[in-house]
């Protein structure tokens, strides 16, 4: 592997994945048979499992967990919201929620093709903590709990007309924003714990930690509302849309908010 | 919903109108509070004057429920209704903050007098925080009366935010970081606080040695003409001298020799290790055929850097190495008559006496031959009261990863 660029192999992993998962998709458009359902299901978990190789195999060569660049962070969460609709699907047996969650991993995995990312393998001495890979990892596995929800979400609003379309999807949105919700919690939490000992206190309001409070504040509304208004429907549906509206902002756009010019959470990329 | 409708404001039962009603007053009361105060930065009063308010807000919530606890006004105040409303105002204010850049100077009048800039610190803030804790103190009574076990997670989360609210709030005021200075072999046992005071410590540290290890230097390709790295889209930008041959920007290099602390003599380095020396490689640098060879140096606060000119466009350079790690070791002595050794590092901390030491920065000019060790020293009693609310909450998010959403919306009351 000497003097080999891993990300340079990106397109290749990327490509292979993607075309299993439109097998998937597909498969799972095109009939309601049996066969066809588990063949789609394994094309699907097939896609992720060469993400998954990639991934081990880019952490070996950079000798540091790949979480730091916005680019390794779209790897995971597209790797993750893959298996969450996969998993989803098996549960609740809906299958437009694996082409959803897996329309929406191709397009991370499409903008880290357009984005060609180069690896550096320093890691500054603040983020060299025990601390680095449960926060990331919980962090972007609530994103991607959160970001199925929030296709559950825009289905219900564009494409159920009735009620009776929307009841059991919603009780599958609920789900997912639970445990979602759950994991943002922790991940909020653990960078809380964490920034106690690298920075010396647990909460600055650096402009990453104010967007994630706004974040968890609006799952936080969408929860409430929920449980007292169960048969309201649309506005759920539009508030728990809003929410991961806001939460790319925590994402990606805090970097490019003039409010964050110094915040320690701006990854390079 | 009709009879919501024609429901005149202010008539039982409340709803959604009068807890946006009640927010919006007091988010305006806060920001007329702030602008009739000219701006100022508020301070919660320091130990014990914030214990002694503490508990009497206790006491006073306790007591306002235990007496009231049928009155609709209470009722509302535990539920959904005002809740959702006060969430909001409260996200309204944080919005702010993640669009006015925070601790900076005002830009103008209007900012300066609304404290846009130091949000957590003005009238609005508290406000609602008070107001959020009011709600929280009186739903988690609501649910602890009679106490069920089935209301253990709706519990962990509605408290667990409550003593984090609470005991940060409170707290603010008895925190104290400080920034102390230390060159080696020299005791220091002043600091300097954030508004830039002298501060005398019950604590006197000796700095013994300060030592970085640095990751091996990054080579790039520059451009001769604007000395800017040549841009090398979708390929590494830099590469780490980790390695005896790697390829950049169409060059293959191959590294000779390696030198992790030298001097130049004559053409030529030679290992040195005094301070100010730096890395520096000899390298072969082959493309298209054509084969040149040199050294590069990244330099240092004494020493020139060197650069390889690979031809007319293009020239090799060694970036400055990177920190992989930075510790101090310190002979730290208390007023109490504790004297211990320990070596600390960024993300391991020291603490001692109620005081934690953490290694903050050095003399980056100088790197690895920096004399000076930047610490940090941080008292907050109040930490264990946050730590126990994190805990709380922790537990009370693991809850909902266990039961998940409460079936039949509120009939079944898990979450």
């Amino acid at each position: 592997m000497e003097g080999l660029n891993m990300w340079l192999d990106f397109p290749i992993y990327a490509s292979v994945a993607i075309l299993c998962w439109l097998a998937a998709s597909g498969l799972f458009l095109s009939s309601g048979k049996k066969l066809m359902n588990q063949m789609a299901a394994g094309f699907s978990f097939a896609g992720t499992a060469v993400l998954l190789v990639f991934i081990a195999i880019l952490w070996m060569h950079i000798q540091r967990p790949p979480m730091r660049t916005l680019g390794e962070t779209r790897l995971w969460y597209a790797i993750f919201l893959s298996g969450i609709g996969l998993v989803s699907y098996l549960r609740w047996k809906y299958k437009w929620i694996v082409s959803y969650s897996l329309g929406l991993a191709m397009v991370f995995l499409i903008i880290n093709l357009q984005h060609p990312e180069t690896y550096d393998k320093t890691l500054m001495p603040a983020l060299q903590s025990p601390w680095f890979i449960p926060h990331v990892i919980v962090y972007i596995f609530a994103y991607a709990m959160l970001g199925a929800s929030s296709l559950v979400a825009l289905r219900n609003l564009f494409f159920a007309p009735t009620e009776k379309i929307v009841k059991g999807p919603i009780q599958m949105a609920d789900n997912l924003v639970y445990l979602g919700f759950s994991f943002l919690t922790f991940g909020l939490l653990f960078g809380a714990l964490w920034a106690k000992d690298a920075w010396g206190h647990y909460w600055t309001w650096d402009p990453k930690e104010t967007w994630a409070f706004i974040t968890w504040m609006f799952y936080l509304v969408y929860i409430h509302y929920r449980f007292r208004h169960p048969s309201e429907h649309k506005r759920a549906m539009t508030i728990l849309a809003v929410s991961f509206a806001i939460l790319l902002i925590c994402w990606f756009g805090v970097n490019y908010l003039p409010s964050a010019q110094n915040s320690v959470h701006v990854y390079s990329e | 919903m009709s009879n919501e409708n024609n429901r005149k404001t202010w008539k039982q039962t409340w709803s959604y109108r009068e807890g946006t009603i009640v927010t919006a007053a007091i988010l305006l009361l806060g920001f007329a509070l702030q602008a009739a105060g000219g701006g100022m930065v508020l301070r919660v009063a320091a130990f014990p004057w914030n214990l002694v308010a503490g508990l009497v807000f206790l006491a006073f919530l306790i007591i306002a429920f235990i007496l009231w606890q049928k009155n609709p006004i209470i009722k509302w105040l535990g539920g959904v209704k005002a809740a959702l409303p006060a969430i909001l105002g409260f996200t309204f204010l944080v919005l702010l903050m993640g669009f006015v850049k925070q601790d900076v100077e005002p830009k103008s009048t209007l900012v300066k007098l609304l404290g846009l800039t130091h949000l957590v610190k003005t009238w609005p803030f508290i406000l609602i925080n008070l107001y959020l804790m009011i709600l929280l103190g009186i739903v988690t009574l609501r649910r602890l009366t009679p106490f069920s076990l089935k209301n253990a997670g709706f519990f962990l989360n509605h408290f667990g935010l409550f003593l984090v609210l609470f005991s940060t709030a409170l707290g603010s005021s008895d925190m104290q970081r400080l920034r102390m200075n230390c060159y080696e072999d020299q005791t220091e046992w002043r600091a300097v606080d954030t508004s830039g005071k002298t501060v005398e410590l019950p604590v006197a540290i000796k700095l013994l040695n300060f030592n970085i290890d640095e990751f091996r230097p990054k080579v790039t390709i520059i451009d001769n003409q604007s000395g800017q790295i040549v841009l090398n889209k979708g390929k590494n930008q830099f590469e780490l001298l980790d390695r005896n041959s790697l390829d950049l920007f169409g060059y293959h290099v191959e590294v000779e020799q390696f030198l992790e602390s030298s001097g130049k003599v004559g053409d030529a380095y030679f290992p040195v290790n005094e301070p100010g020396s730096a890395p520096s490689a000899k390298v072969k640098v082959t493309k298209d055929g054509i084969e040149i060879s040199g050294w590069v140096c990244s330099g240092s606060y004494v020493n020139q850097p060197e650069a390889l000119k690979l031809n007319e466009a293009h020239s090799l350079v060694m970036l400055p190495a990177e920190p992989r790690k930075f510790s101090s070791e310190l002979d730290i002595q208390t007023k109490s008559g504790k004297q211990v050794t320990k070596t600390i590092e960024v993300n391991r901390p020291f603490k001692i006496d109620g005081w934690t030491i953490y290694q903050l920065s050095y003399n980056t000019e100088m790197g690895r031959w920096s004399n000076l060790s930047v610490l940090e020293l941080v008292r907050d009693p109040w930490l264990p009261v946050v730590y126990f609310g994190i805990f709380l909450m922790m537990a009370g998010a693991a809850f909902l990863f266990i039961t998940g959403k409460p079936k039949n919306g509120g009939t079944e009351h898990v979450a």
